[in-house]
């Protein structure tokens, strides 16, 4: 069992913005409102019950448990075999256009056979997909914990940038890794009593400075539950299976 | 429309071209459901993964990080800290990572310009690169002969500007090298390290051990939004271990946010807090007194004058409390002499009493015994490196003018350049000589020295004004010829070395070659000194001085190269109290400095109050943002999407009084009655009443920079009121005040804190 998880510990994190800077640079998304994997949001200076606080949200894609942007993704399942590229283990899987990869919890996206809904971007409570629709067949977008950069024995981008060594990033499951040590060492994951989907993305910091953190940015809106899943919409996906499985190009106008 | 909502409409058509079959053309400008990615296709890794690698040197800042850039295909596409580094490692800040984006800059000086138009106007022809130093070169001469070699001047910052300063000295001028660096920024602070400790503890860089330290004192320095990566690292790395942080600042800064104690002191009595701390300590015995009987002089002399300061009297001028004042001193002796006392570094703030202030921070840190102490003041290691014959530039037969603009500032003599302040004076008036011409290289004057409108009226005056710049900015905007500059990415500069903890030699060197028609600075110098007949930067090309410089170190570009692009050297930073010996005369740190006293200056810091604002002001306080440089990267594409504005920050109980909401946009007046672009307000309880803050280097005039222009608000148009430091004629920045105008309605700032009778007020003149 693995699941790669990145703590982020705002005891170190000046608010730089070099992890959202590296993550752009390196995977070229483009500028446009709203569009990025990654992030950093200035919170404060403001009175909580701890304390003024002047602290920051570097976010990106939690890689939840109980990913619901997977759920809600409309793409026809097929088989696809997984590789662990730590042991060369292999698995078979039936995944939909967007998949939570076993070997590492990964949450991934197929450009291939994505569509381009945007259905998976409504879904994500933590607003951490885009649709780039800079793209001549627009795409979902998000952060891949730069599995295209670990599976080739490199760090993710934003940690490795982050010049105050604020991001720590390993497999949750290995009980040597700092990200285990912290962990289960009280590290939080930013969520609320409403929205409970198993984010792998773990805070440190000062009460007064996760108290902002939380107060402004967990989730509250199960926004998975508003994305239109009616039989109206059942029907379109099934038109669109249908197409999918004919390989057939269709003419949008 | 949302793509999905799309979809949803086109289900009906869909469906109707599916039961046609008549997909085989493509819309949308693609098939919908077609497989395109492109890595896919090419084989390249994706990313940066498999790029080729160059070494060089940052230049997103002055700091200089060492850093490695990704190129694939002939194109910069990434760049990392080099890993050899000792400092950064693969880390870069922000800005580091958006150099990309300058070069790439569609806004970019793309070949030589020459005005048409008047003065600021904005209306260029393109010239040739020959035509372009003609000129130059042609007016030099004639300003030269016409009114003598000091009526050319020179401003100028960071390493692509030395190469022009050599002609400037080699035709006989004094006024090079007038680095607003060192007249806006640091010059203070410099000048007050130089005479207690015999060094410069803090110039370009600090020279104090913040990783080490068991505890931190900051006044007025904001690490984390003022980003510089070694810097940051030692103190993040301090503060992981556990260093107690002591913040003193008007606003609740990021580093305040960490602080064991942050005390929110009332602009311009820094000073009172720290000779009340000095008299403190001395009367507790707080201090080192082995330490200071070993290795100071004008122990009692410091004694005797801070006597009068005391914890009663600094809470009434600071705004603070007796006991958190107390709580902040105590918690820092406990840890002497592992201790930063940090030196600040922007230190042009008041004009009267800057060099006072950071003199009491470096007593402070020589009463604990901080220096050459784990986690105090270190000393530098120098790196060697040779000096190229070939750089140098014979000088022209010159005279000396009768009078220098340096004369008025006794202690600006170790250090190169005029201030600038009384350049802009001399342009205007002619006094005591004609400045006729004016150079500008690697800095954009308008918006960085205090009253621009002076600034542009001096402009108007000159004969001549050429400036080498890779963005046009103000300064280009203002200029005769505009040469189009290489950015760091695209030349060489000279090896640098770096003398602090962990020594290293390195080099930038070009990444990719120069786009457009932008020039190295070197190859720009070389072709003036062809020009002007100067005898003098006779090396080919840029490796060849390099080499040469290298060949004292034992290294070549190659070898270099071969070793990562970066070699280091083992540090000597630390001393034992009981042989030190610091490089002043006497080899004693000097509590109370006699030269000072010699020209009439205070020998031992005394408070001088900074007016308070006047009625209905509030102070203008100014800082960084973390993703931007001076006012030079507000157009970078990323760093622009990033932080695109700057906010006023306004107090809360200020705000709701006069009737402000959060995101207001608004203008900020000054007490000259100069007004700001618009910008908007954050209201916060991390600001004093007394103070409005906003990040340096936005609101843009120059609508060549088509993202940067008129976002948000410019400090340094409302900073039109300055004064000059005695000592070396630094220009103060913090001495002006603003009000709001919302919806064209004028909004003074009511006055939540009493100001004590000792504090005079600022008075508006009359004009």
């Amino acid at each position: 069992m693995s699941q790669y998880a990145m703590v982020i510990d705002l005891n170190r994190c000046v608010g730089c913005h070099a992890c959202a800077l590296a993550c752009r640079a390196e995977w070229h998304v483009p500028v446009q409102p709203g569009y990025r994997r990654n992030w950093v949001k200035r919170m404060g200076p403001e009175m909580t019950p701890e304390g003024m606080s002047y602290t920051f949200y570097p976010g990106l894609c939690n890689h939840c448990d109980h990913p619901v942007c997977v759920e809600v993704c409309p793409a026809d399942p097929v088989d696809k075999v997984f590789k662990d590229f730590r042991t060369g283990k292999t698995k078979k899987m039936t995944v939909k256009a967007t998949y939570k990869e076993p070997f590492t919890g990964a949450v991934l996206i197929d450009k291939e056979r994505c569509i381009g809904c945007g259905a998976c971007v409504e879904a994500c409570p933590y607003h951490a997909r885009y649709l780039d629709e800079t793209l001549d067949e627009p795409k979902a977008d998000k952060c891949t914990f730069c599995y295209e950069r670990i599976s080739r024995g490199e760090i993710p981008a934003c940690v490795k940038t982050c010049i105050a060594d604020a991001r720590i990033f390993g497999d949750l499951y290995d009980s040597n890794s700092r990200v285990h040590k912290l962990v289960h060492g009280g590290a939080k994951r930013l969520q609320s009593k409403v929205v409970q989907i198993g984010p792998n993305v773990y805070w440190v910091g000062k009460p007064k400075d996760l108290n902002l953190l939380f107060k402004h940015y967990a989730p509250r809106e199960r926004t998975w539950e508003t994305v239109d899943n009616g039989i109206e919409d059942l029907g379109r996906r099934g038109i669109l299976k249908a197409a999918l499985r004919k390989g057939t190009r269709i003419k949008v106008l | 429309m949302k793509r999905r909502e799309f979809l949803k409409l086109s289900t009906a058509t869909c469906m109707a071209m599916a039961a046609l079959g008549t997909g085989g053309k493509q819309g949308l400008g693609g098939g919908l459901f077609s497989p395109t990615m492109a890595d896919a296709s090419t084989g390249q890794l994706p990313g940066s993964l498999g790029a080729k690698e160059v070494t060089s040197v940052c230049e997103m800042c002055f700091w200089r990080c060492p850093i490695v850039a990704k190129v694939k295909n002939g194109k910069l596409v990434k760049i990392e800290g080099n890993p050899k580094s000792p400092v950064n490692g693969t880390r870069v800040c922000a800005r580091g990572n958006s150099g990309v984006q300058l070069l790439y800059d569609p806004d970019r000086v793309k070949y030589p310009l020459k005005r048409v138009g008047a003065r600021g106007e904005g209306k260029w022809a393109k010239i040739s690169w020959d035509e372009a130093l003609d000129e130059i070169a042609f007016n030099m001469d004639k300003v030269r002969k016409k009114y003598g070699p000091s009526s050319l001047a020179y401003f100028d910052h960071g390493a692509s500007a030395e190469f022009l300063r050599e002609i400037f000295k080699a035709l006989g001028t004094e006024n090079y090298s007038n680095e607003p660096a060192f007249f806006q920024c640091v010059g203070p602070v410099a000048v007050s390290y130089m005479s207690t400790m015999g060094y410069i503890v803090s110039g370009t860089r600090q020279y104090i051990d913040m990783a080490n330290a068991k505890a931190i004192l900051l006044v007025g320095s904001h690490i984390g939004e003022n980003v510089h990566v070694s810097h940051v690292r030692e103190y993040v790395e301090g503060l992981a271990k556990g260093a107690k942080l002591v913040v003193v600042d008007p606003r609740f800064s990021a580093p305040a946010n960490k602080a064991d104690i942050y005390l929110p002191i009332r602009p311009g009595t820094d000073t009172a807090l720290l000779l009340t701390w000095i008299n403190y300590v001395i009367e507790h015995n707080l201090y080192d007194k082995d330490f200071v009987e070993k290795n100071c002089e004008g122990f009692e002399r410091l004694r005797q004058s801070v006597k009068k300061y005391t914890l009663s009297w600094a809470a009434r001028i600071c705004d603070l409390k007796v006991d958190d004042m107390e709580q902040a001193i105590l918690l820092l002796a406990r840890y002497r002499p592992n201790l930063t006392i940090h030196p600040g570094r922007h230190s042009a703030w008041y004009g009267n009493g800057d060099v006072g202030r950071h003199q009491a921070l470096a007593i402070l840190g020589a009463l604990f015994g901080t220096v050459g102490a784990k986690g105090g003041i270190i000393f530098q290691t120098p790196v060697v490196k040779g000096h190229a014959e070939c750089l140098k530039c014979e000088k022209l037969p010159s005279e000396e003018p009768e009078t220098s603009l340096r004369d008025n500032y006794p202690f600006v003599e170790p250090f190169p350049g005029s201030p600038t302040a009384a350049i802009i004076k001399a342009t205007l008036t002619g006094e005591p000589y004609p400045i006729k011409l004016w150079g500008i290289n690697g800095v954009n004057i308008l918006q960085t020295i205090p009253n621009p409108y002076d600034t542009m009226k001096a402009i108007k005056k000159l004969d001549f004004i050429f400036c080498e710049e890779m963005l046009m900015g103000e300064t280009a905007l203002w200029s005769d010829i505009v040469l189009p500059g290489a950015t760091y990415l695209e030349r060489y500069d000279g090896v640098y070395v770096y003398d602090g903890i962990t020594p290293y030699l390195t080099l930038r060197q070009p990444v990719v070659e120069p786009m457009f028609e932008a020039k190295p600075p070197f190859w720009t110098a070389k072709q003036l000194a062809k020009k002007l007949k100067l005898k003098g930067l006779s090396c080919e090309k840029e490796e060849d001085f390099i080499n040469e410089e290298l060949k004292e170190a034992g290294l070549s570009i190659a070898s270099l190269n071969k070793k990562g692009g970066i070699v280091t050297y083992p540090g000597k930073p630390y001393r034992d109290k009981d042989s030190l010996k610091v490089p002043t005369e006497s080899g004693k740190i000097q509590l109370s400095v006699s030269d000072f006293a010699d020209e009439d200056l205070p020998p031992v810091p005394e408070f001088i109050p900074a007016p308070a604002p006047p009625e209905g002001f509030a102070r203008l306080i100014y800082g960084r943002a973390p993703v931007h440089t001076f006012s030079r990267t507000m157009n970078n594409l990323w760093l622009h999407n990033e932080w695109p504005e700057n906010h006023a920050w306004v107090n809360d109980e200020v705000a709701s009084k006069i009737g402000l909401k959060d995101g207001d946009t608004v203008i900020l007046e000054n007490q000259n009655g100069y007004r700001s672009l618009g910008i908007k307000v954050k209201v916060t309880p991390g600001i004093r009443p007394d103070a409005i803050y906003i990040d340096h280097g936005f609101g843009s005039r120059s609508p060549f920079l088509k993202r940067a222009y008129k976002r948000g608000a410019s400090d340094q148009f409302l900073i039109t009121h300055y004064k000059n430091d005695p000592f070396m004629g630094a220009s103060s920045h913090r001495t002006d005040f603003v009000r709001i105008i919302k919806d064209g309605k004028t909004l003074n700032i009511p006055e939540l804190v009493c100001v004590p009778p000792e504090i005079p007020r600022f008075q508006i003149e009359q004009s």
